[in-house]
């Protein structure tokens, strides 16, 4: 293993990526906060102890979590019952509503709520003048931060439960039925039992979710509500209060790890999954009751119009003049693209979106073509070693965003030994790499799967023919791992595409992405043209990942209801690596745990 | 052509292989048969190079190859999925071969339409994805792409068993019509006796990590050297120590031992016509009488059992329009005792 000079670049470079990027930033704010001087002091756990907005921002951000694990439950499961268990009429368009947290969520969408619902939201002007009495913040505070977000994170229902119900064995519902079960009976006692282990690993994400929030609590929670991941953002601004912004990262990371944890554990026990041999496809369960099947319906649909209001203001508020804008008039006369000319022409307006563009294009790639090579030899020089830097390999996985961040900006703050002696802090390569290194653990999964899948033989074949080692990784390996890594790129470059969490505390101030700009945007003083800005960033972002989402999951469906791809007797013979269903190896989706859309 | 000289394989210590000798000889269809987990891939690897062996030594052609490496051995292998490379079409795929070996263009395109031309492959298949063609076409490529590059051995890894039946049955005589028509020594690794014994010159049946019996396929069936072979291959009654006792009471000739475990395979028992019963014919076969306990209907034929003494001795019927004796009803049971196979200690 040592003889190949390839082996031994990609593993130096390896281990020095895990050493100065997952390791030591993280174990530095440990230090930060217990040692600054060198020796253990307690100071920055008494600051905050005696800091009331501190301690109020973690109270505040428990209760949120523990509430939002309650309400995206509620929605979430309903959702999902009615777009893919009962028979709800017209389900496919209810879907495709409530599926537009996919490509709308983040920054992006609590700014859109605010453009609506806020202090100086059209609707809120609409309706004062109507009730000029009424409170114009209404939308603001606990209440406003439960709401955006609730139906905001509902997507990690969508992916993993949804996929969970679909794969229900039908033959359990028949017998069920068959045995006197009403449909009740059958929801709770045989369906929704073997959804089990996906409710709780989507409760605790969204559990998480709540806990390291922070564009909805920054946007909409006013001053009333603060919560820890705003606060640590705060505090990490000023040299005096770093420490606590590390301290206050550290419970954040201990409360993440604790969760997942527990939830590792919650899944180990107990047989859940499908123990038939051939299960039989699930199909849509009428509601028998009447009036329960007219309330599903109505609730089904008042969703529907909360999920999809915003973004259709959006969208209309795009093409309309400001005047249109600032006064919250909708009329077809006041049509105009000038917003889009003005994004699309003007320099300073188009920037941002280059910016994330690049950002994200960079880091998509950087990440897959390392670890490309990376998981080739996880796979093939397996030992205690390659397991052991596999683990460490998921370290952002189960740290907060925030932590993150903060560990790279207080490490590389000053020259360091393991960056060749480099400021990082304040250049444009740190957000970069902070982009790289939360796409890592998803990356290294979606990869591995993907080489796993190859056939063993092939390899074999390649070499008693005489093809080389390189060879056969050119030739063989990686043509048949590459629309898989194409499709992973793709999905990490959706996903960085609106960060905001990572780039607030790491942009580059003169390179700054979209999430900071439409940020920026919400703050009170900005010009309509900004706010019209906006809700073009708005729809471009939404064309952009939805083309993208299409790409790599539409047209993979379609190959797999190709009539074709059924005929091929010996589809497994080479058809698992070749044709592109293999884009996204089985489970894709759950390992997207990453990709909740709002923090 | 093959020798294998006192093989052993270990994996983290468990040992795959024991001690295996083998010889195959040149231009023979020999097969490793046995269950899974047996040792037989486990020696067809090692015979390809992609297995080391802890200790002994394989000869191909009277070269010892136990360190060449799988390449330089000259085998071509076709795997148990084919490990077709699905990015390439058919052409690059039987061309692979000759491309890493650096053929020339020429001569290339000539090879490879030759060989398409000899496994059945059209013009147009060559063109095609993988992916696009049937099993049995698969079959051909995989063959294709082995013996493009003239190898002296050709290693089969268990090619038919994930097809369904049917088709199983069809590429297993085109299979070894191929086989035969490019005379190539062939080792086949198969769990199917079935297909071994229809297919093979010779076979070596493997429990365990060891050989237990080396022959042609006859001498495999008829006469099992050990228990193990008479059981996993073919099916039998298992004979008790008083029938024995019987047989050889009837059959003055016959020196059976009643301590042995004694097997006969179901379709040497017959049911006799009605008449005298316990009485010795001139071949040496005896007719011992007792009474059906079950009948299992197959269409063709019917499986009785019948039980004589303690014993309960299967018996195939063909169904040929007669009616044979109903449950409970007197049956009469030809037995030879030289088709009764024994196995283990004396005494």
């Amino acid at each position: 293993m040592l003889r190949s000079p390839a082996v031994v670049i990609t593993m130096t470079v390896l281990v020095w990526f895990i050493a100065a990027f997952l390791l030591w930033p993280n174990a530095n704010l440990l230090v930060q906060t217990f040692f600054p001087d060198g020796q253990f002091t307690g100071r920055a756990v008494e600051k905050l102890m005696s800091s009331e907005r501190a301690m109020m921002s973690l109270g505040n951000s428990f209760l949120l979590a523990v509430t939002l694990a309650l309400t995206v439950n509620a929605v979430g499961i309903f959702i999902v019952l009615v777009t893919e268990y009962f028979r709800i009429r017209g389900a496919k368009v209810l879907w495709l509503g409530y599926a537009t947290t996919f490509i709308y969520g983040g920054i992006v969408l609590a700014a859109g709520y605010k453009f609506i619902y806020g202090a100086d939201g059209i609707v809120t002007k609409f309706l004062a003048g109507i009730f000029p009495d009424m409170d114009r913040t209404w939308f603001e505070g606990f209440f406003a931060v439960l709401a955006v977000m609730t139906f905001a994170t509902t997507t990690n229902h969508m992916l993993f439960l949804g996929s969970a119900i679909r794969n229900v064995d039908f033959q359990t519902i028949e017998a069920a039925r068959n045995l006197g079960a009403s449909s009740w009976t059958i929801l709770r006692r045989v369906v929704l039992p073997t959804l089990k282990p996906t409710l709780f690993a989507v409760t605790i994400l969204s559990f998480l979710t709540g806990l390291g929030a922070l564009s909805a609590p920054q946007v909409l929670g006013g001053q009333d509500f603060e919560t820890i991941t705003p606060m640590i953002l705060t505090f990490a601004n000023s040299t005096t209060s770093r420490d606590l912004a590390a301290l206050l990262a550290l419970v954040l990371g201990v409360a993440t790890i604790a969760m997942l944890s527990v939830m590792t554990r919650l899944e180990r026990g107990g047989t859940y999954h499908s123990v038939a041999k051939v299960a039989a496809p699930l199909q849509k369960q009428p509601i028998r009751d009447r009036g329960a099947n007219i309330a599903v319906h109505a609730v089904a649909y008042v969703l529907f119009l909360i999920y999809v209001f915003p973004l259709t203001l959006v969208v209309l508020y795009s093409c309309m003049d400001s005047a249109a804008i600032s006064t919250g008039v909708l009329t077809l006369d006041r049509f105009t693209l000038e917003n889009y000319v003005r994004v699309l022409s003007q320099q300073s307006a188009l920037k941002p979106f280059i910016v994330s563009i690049v950002y994200s294009a960079l880091a998509a790639i950087i990440s897959v073509g390392g670890l490309l090579f990376v998981t080739r030899l996880m796979l093939k020089y397996r030992g205690w070693l390659m397991s052991a830097l596999e683990y460490l390999l998921h370290i952002p996985w189960i740290l907060p965003a925030a932590m993150i961040a903060l560990g790279l900006l207080i490490t590389y703050d000053r020259p360091n030994p393991l960056v060749g002696g480099f400021v990082l802090s304040g250049t444009v390569v740190i957000l970069l790499l902070a982009f790289v290194i939360v796409k890592v653990p998803f990356t290294l999964r979606m990869l591995k799967a993907a080489f796993s899948s190859v056939n063993g033989s092939m390899e074999e074949a390649a070499a008693i023919m005489g093809a080389g080692t390189l060879y056969t990784f050119r030739r063989i390996l990686l043509p048949a791992v590459l629309p898989a890594a194409a499709a992973v790129a793709a999905l990490n470059f959706n996903n960085l595409l609106d960060d905001y969490d990572t780039a607030v505390f790491l942009a580059h101030p003169l390179y700054q992405p979209l999430g900071l700009q439409i940020k920026a945007n919400t703050d009170g003083g900005a010009s309509v043209e900004a706010i019209g800005n906006t809700f073009v960033y708005t729809v471009l972002l939404m064309v952009v990942m939805g083309t993208v989402m299409y790409l790599v999951y539409g047209r993979l469906n379609r190959v797999r209801r190709s009539p074709r791809a059924r005929r091929v007797p010996l589809q497994r013979v080479g058809g698992d690596a070749g044709t592109p269903n293999a884009d996204l190896p089985e489970g894709a989706t759950t390992e997207e745990s990453s990709a909740a859309p709002l923090r | 052509m093959i020798r294998f000289d006192s093989i052993r394989v270990t994996f983290d210590g468990f040992t795959a292989i024991h001690n295996l000798d083998l010889h195959v000889e040149p231009g023979e269809f020999f097969t490793l048969l046995g269950p899974s987990g047996c040792g037989k891939t486990t020696a067809l690897r090692t015979l390809a190079g992609f297995v080391d062996p802890s200790a002994g030594d394989v000869f191909i052609d009277g070269r010892r190859v136990t360190t060449v490496p799988s390449d330089k051995r000259e085998v071509g292998m076709v795997f148990q999925n084919y490990a077709l490379f699905p990015s390439m079409s058919v052409w690059e795929n039987i061309a692979f071969g000759l491309k890493v070996r650096r053929t020339s263009g020429a001569e290339r395109d000539r090879l490879v339409e030759d060989m398409a031309a000899r496994v059945e492959l059209s013009g147009d298949q060559l063109h095609k994805k993988v992916s696009e063609l049937s099993g049995g076409q698969q079959q051909r490529v995989a063959i294709a792409r082995a013996l493009v590059l003239k190898p002296k051995i050709l290693l089969l890894d268990e090619p038919l068993s994930n097809l369904d039946a049917k088709l199983r049955h069809q590429l297993r005589g085109e299979l070894k019509a191929l086989q035969s028509d490019f005379g190539i020594t062939t080792v086949y690794v198969t769990h199917d006796q079935d297909e071994a014994l229809t297919m093979s010159d010779r076979i070596a049946v493997f429990n365990k990590g060891r050989v237990e019996q080396v022959g042609t396929p006859q001498e495999i069936y008829d006469a099992s050297a050990s228990e193990f072979v008479c059981n996993f291959i073919g099916d039998s009654s298992s004979l008790t120590p008083a029938l024995i006792h019987r047989l050889n009471e009837l059959a003055r000739r016959s020196q059976l031992d009643p301590a042995r475990l004694s097997y006969l395979r179901v379709e040497k028992a017959a049911l006799d016509l009605p008449g005298r019963s316990d009485h010795l014919h001139d071949d040496g076969s005896v007719t011992v009488s007792g009474r059906v306990t079950a009948r299992n209907y197959h269409g063709q034929h019917s499986r009785y059992t019948v039980r004589l003494d303690d014993a309960d001795i299967k018996v195939l019927v063909k169904e040929d329009g007669r009616h044979g004796p109903g449950l409970g009803e007197e049956a009469r049971v030809r037995i030879n005792p030289a088709h009764v196979l024994q196995y283990g200690a004396t005494g």
